[in-house]
């Protein structure tokens, strides 16, 4: 399912060249590695489970828009930054544990608020687990941190932003949202929602559309 | 006892009480003594009410002769009505007959207000006559052992089903009464319905078909024709009035003396927001009026809803503020005068409103119309027409809700179980799934058994199970009791509750409104200013603010547009030749207006379509005026602009009122091109307008209601909405998931075809492009704006024609930053 349509957008943050993919997720060249947040795997068999009828097809794209991205940019180093799974173990546990085994990328969890599946399961699918991450100076979180000291790359809010025209017209998109030393990364997942954020003027917003990535604060 | 002897003690009845019951009354006791079913037309406050208990107690009577001693348990009758607050009246007016008559005979009310205890006692013994809503009934339905509650049901009349018919209650009813006639075969069914333009499909719609039992139907109609006297409140200097606008409070001063004449007088409103700002404008001139003046709306809390409707009653009140919220109800006899603000709408509607007040014997309903603008003044005397003509609105019936379906069969699963070939034949009698396929009934059952997914490996979805004796069951107590409280089809707004810091519940206002608000800033509702606190969860924490705030509440979607009688009416009323001279009150306080268009335009015939196209700063403009309402001439402005732009590169800006729409774009184009191309074509309709309006944004709107009704978004147990958070997600969320990953799901499909039916009306579009495409086409190259086009092209809410891609339309837009 490689499409070339995806189109990417470089930018600074500290000093370090990213690169914003549109499925979510941020490529740092020099560290060669994937930073993905709030995959959220398994949300749509609890939904399932709970009596809501959410697709099953939902379940297979996340694994497809992981293996997009980790080609695109051709790197097996992935960083989930918290949240990879929703709730307690259910059968896509097994489909991710099969997809793993598969590609065999060198991945670490940054724990998130959602992350309750023992440990020890992560531990034998040979996936490193931290409470705070790190490349170089950069620190790598779940949740964002109030005036982070350092940069700062984190996720769990599930930025987006909302934009409004002529007629009534209103649309609101995921956006990788840039605020003094903090990143916030969209949510990764396909069955995830987001909230929307109202930025600062000196906050910088990377907007996914269609494909697409769009710069949507004004430049200086 | 002979048909003759049972009619004798109800005539003595009413005479001991010094009536004399009116001939539709005794037509409706024949008719269900004959053992009929039946659909009455009569208004609010006839009699309706004796006109159907009486032959149940009649009835009853009959088969007990006895009565007086002995009495015979088991429900009677279900008296189904729309609002709850209605129900007190019934079970009085029910009551005292049957006790008058020592019928012993007992009237009982169950609703969402009914105690749990008073439903447990009911359950043990059911009253001989239930006065309860669609949604309790079907909570009923979704109890054990239902089919024994009802084992000795003999009728159910269904009151207003004209308030029930277009929407998805009605399908709830018709779902319920579905089965009611399998578990109850001497079943009779009766409507209540005021006068709408579709009565005999009414009747239809709620016997289904009834080819099963023979037993004949009729229609009996109430000859009580209301009599309304329409008085059109005209400005002195007809000059300076303006040529748009929505509000009206240029004639404020004109309500005073109206008020002031009259012992109570209601101001209806179009929106919540012009109520809120009407109450506001009163009070502000006329502060001699505070605790005389009162505001009542959907949003303010149910406390003040009721006591302002209590002090209607016992007269404290000199004039209420009102929006539709009070179209319905109970009867306030002290209410002398109504005043309409604005257009209505619609004729029903209409005539509704001015029969809130109060009708002495023989004299008519006296409704006073205030004109926002100058045009509505031609709206004023064609609703003088339709008044006497006595034109009707239809009420459209749903079809195939798939939503509505699946909720009710899961309602079964969760009582007794259901065996799917019993149920099919009994929904597809139904008028809603009359046109059901055998592969979307299989559809539906996939839907709740293995959540519409064909494979049984790896699926984890759990709702209804399929028994080994083939029963469709909830085994699982947790789901039935989601279930259970999700039971309905009225899905609520986004809503905040507004509450003082210091307690006390004042009102709903939706998200949107507060949600760009901060800390500090005040607002105007439910007539107060108060300051925002601060928002927490779902609820705006205020206090009371001595600032002036212009910042009224306002609400989305509050404008309805014309209905098609009205919009026909106008275009006869406004075309009626020039003959305007001549005519009413009303158009003869226009002629100033009529003359100018004259200088510049015409005035068009029923057999003109007119087009005016002229420069100003702005542009080129393009007006037309098919007349048809706003949501067809979105639609149209949208169509017509698509299609001009397969031929020429140009872009739109639209606008569009009830009365026509314009097309502004910053380039001259030859109009001439629309006649050659035949552009108003009804061919490729459905396409082209797929193509050119935002249908997706639409339907996944649209999309909200029905993932709550079909149960794949709970909305959370009362007052407990954090356990369920984790299971709480956006209708968006999932519209996209579904639209991304399963675009067959007849529930998606069924948001799309609401939207083209009932958003925009694509029926009524259609007949309107065949009507224009035989009209004779008028284009009037003007020198300057014509009277006519001047309140569309002053209209602010334009949108532009986008049929461009998502990123071109984002460039230009404007990021929503902090204040």
């Amino acid at each position: 399912m490689k499409t070339n349509s995806m189109k990417t957008l470089a930018f600074n943050f500290g000093g370090l060249e990213c690169v914003g993919h549109p499925s979510g997720a941020l490529y740092v060249p020099a560290y060669d590695c994937l930073l993905i947040a709030d995959v959220h795997l398994g949300k749509v068999s609890h939904f399932r489970k709970h009596g809501a009828a959410v697709p099953t097809a939902a379940i297979q794209s996340n694994f497809d828009k992981l293996d997009i991205a980790m080609e695109d940019f051709k790197t097996d180093r992935i960083y989930f930054l918290g949240d990879l799974f929703h709730s307690h173990t259910n059968k896509e546990w097994d489909y991710f544990a099969r997809w793993t085994q598969e590609r065999k990328p060198e991945t670490t969890l940054v724990l998130g608020n959602h992350d309750i599946i023992p440990l020890s399961r992560y531990d034998a699918l040979g996936i490193t687990t931290c409470e705070v991450g790190a490349l170089g100076d950069l620190q790598l979180t779940h949740i964002p941190e109030d005036k982070p000291e350092q940069f700062t790359i984190s996720g769990h809010i599930h930025p987006g932003v909302r934009l409004r025209g002529v007629g009534r017209q209103s649309i609101s998109l995921p956006c990788f949202f840039i605020s003094g030393k903090q990143m916030i990364l969209p949510a990764f997942g396909s069955f995830t929602g987001k909230h929307v954020l109202r930025p600062g003027s000196d906050d910088r917003i990377y907007a996914i559309a269609e494909g697409e990535l769009l710069a949507l604060h004004e430049t200086p | 006892m002979k048909r003759e002897e049972l009619l004798n003690i109800a005539q003595g009845w009413f005479e001991g009480r010094g009536w004399n019951p009116f001939p539709f009354q005794k037509q409706t006791w024949n008719a269900y003594l004959q053992g009929k079913h039946g659909l009455l037309n009569a208004p609010t406050g006839s009699g309706k009410t004796y006109a159907l208990w009486t032959p149940i107690v009649l009835s009853y009577i009959k088969s007990n002769p006895e009565y007086k001693t002995k009495h015979k348990k088991g429900i009677k009758a279900l008296w189904i009505t729309p609002l709850r607050a209605l129900s007190v009246e019934i079970q009085q007016a029910a009551q005292r007959m049957a006790d008058e008559l020592e019928t012993g005979l007992t009237v009982g009310i169950r609703t969402g207000d009914t105690t749990q205890a008073e439903r447990a006692k009911q359950k043990r013994s059911m009253p001989d006559l239930l006065i309860t809503t669609p949604e309790s009934l079907m909570l009923l339905l979704a109890s054990k052992d239902y089919p024994k509650l009802f084992k000795t049901l003999e009728a159910v009349v269904v009151d207003e089903w004209h308030e029930l018919l277009g929407s998805k209650r009605g399908v709830q009813m018709e779902l319920a009464l579905s089965r009611l006639k399998t578990i109850c075969p001497k079943l009779r069914i009766w409507g209540i319905s005021a006068t709408i333009g579709n009565l005999d499909q009414a009747m239809d719609v709620l016997m289904g078909d009834s080819t099963e039992q023979e037993k004949p139907r009729v229609l009996i109609r109430a000859k009580r024709k209301p009599k309304v006297k329409v008085k059109s409140i005209i400005p002195k200097k007809m000059e300076t009035f303006p040529w748009r606008g929505h509000l009206g409070l240029h004639l404020l001063e004109e309500i005073i003396p109206i008020i002031e004449a009259s012992k109570t007088t209601i101001i209806f409103t179009n929106t919540r927001g012009q109520c809120e700002i009407w109450f506001q404008k009163i009070l502000e001139k006329h502060p001699e009026l505070a605790g005389a003046l009162a505001m009542h709306h959907g949003s303010i809390n149910k406390e003040t809803r009721l006591w302002v409707e209590q002090a209607i009653r016992n007269e404290s009140l000199k004039a209420v503020v009102a929006t539709s919220s009070l179209d319905l109800g109970v009867d306030f006899a002290p209410v002398e005068t109504i005043i309409q603000i604005g257009g209505p709408k619609g004729v029903a509607k209409f005539l509704q409103r001015a029969g809130r007040s109060n009708h002495r014997p023989g004299e008519p309903s006296l409704i006073y119309f205030l004109p926002t603008h100058a045009l509505e003044l031609v709206e004023a005397s064609a609703l003088k027409r339709a008044v006497t003509e006595s034109v009707m609105e239809d009420r459209t019936p749903f079809l195939l809700c798939f939503d509505v379906l699946i909720q009710y069969l899961v309602t079964l699963a969760v009582s007794d179980g259901f065996k799917p070939e019993e149920i099919f034949p009994e929904v597809q009698r139904t008028f809603c799934f009359q046109g059901l396929t055998e592969e979307q009934w299989q559809w539906c059952l996939n839907f709740i058994t293995k959540g519409s997914q064909s494979l049984e490996a790896y699926n984890e979805y759990r709702k209804v199970l399929i028994q080994e004796d083939g029963l469709f069951k909830v085994t699982d107590r947790r789901i039935a009791m989601t279930h259970r409280l999700s039971i309905g089809t009225i899905v609520s707004d986004a809503m905040l509750l507004v509450k003082y810091v210091s307690g006390g519940f004042i009102g709903t206002v939706e998200e949107w409104f507060l949600g760009k608000m901060k800390p500090g800033d005040t607002f105007v509702f439910a007539g107060r200013t108060l300051e925002l606190v601060r928002l927490r969860n779902m609820t705006a924490q205020v206090r009371k603010s001595k600032k002036r705030s212009s910042n009224v509440v306002s609400f989305m979607g509050g404008r309805l547009p014309l209905s098609s009688q009205m919009s026909q009416l106008l275009r006869e009323e406004l075309q009626s030749s020039s003959a305007y001279k001549s005519h009413t009150r009303e158009l003869r306080a226009l002629s100033h207006i009529f003359e100018r268009q004259l200088q510049e335009s015409i005035v068009p015939a029923s057999y003109e379509f007119l087009i005016e196209s002229f420069e100003t700063r702005e542009g080129f403009h393009v007006v037309f005026y098919p007349f048809e309402g706003r949501f067809v001439h979105e639609a149209l402005s949208h169509i017509l602009a698509y299609r001009i732009s397969l031929l020429i590169p140009i872009s739109f800006s639209l606008a569009y009122n009830d009365y026509g729409f314009e097309l502004l774009s910053d380039q001259f184009w030859d109009v001439q091109l629309i006649f050659d191309n035949d552009l108003f074509t009804p061919e490729y309709l459905l396409q082209d307008l797929e193509k050119s309006i935002n249908a997706t944004e639409m339907a996944s709107r649209k999309f909200r209601d029905i993932a709550v009704i079909s149960g794949l978004v709970f909305q959370g147990y009362p007052n407990k909405t954090v356990k369920t958070k984790h299971l709480q997600s956006n209708s968006r969320l999932l519209f996209k998931v579904f639209k991304d990953f399963e675009p067959d799901n007849l529930l998606l499909q069924q948001a799309y075809r609401e939207t083209f039916e009932h958003e925009l009306e694509e029926g009524r579009l259609r007949i309107a492009l065949e009507r224009i495409c035989n009209q004779d086409m008028e284009w009037r190259p003007c020198e300057k704006p014509t009277p006519f086009s001047f309140p569309i092209i002053t209209d602010r809410l334009r949108e532009k024609m986008s049929s461009e891609k998502l990123s071109d339309r984002i460039k230009r837009m404007r990021v929503q930053y902090e204040d």
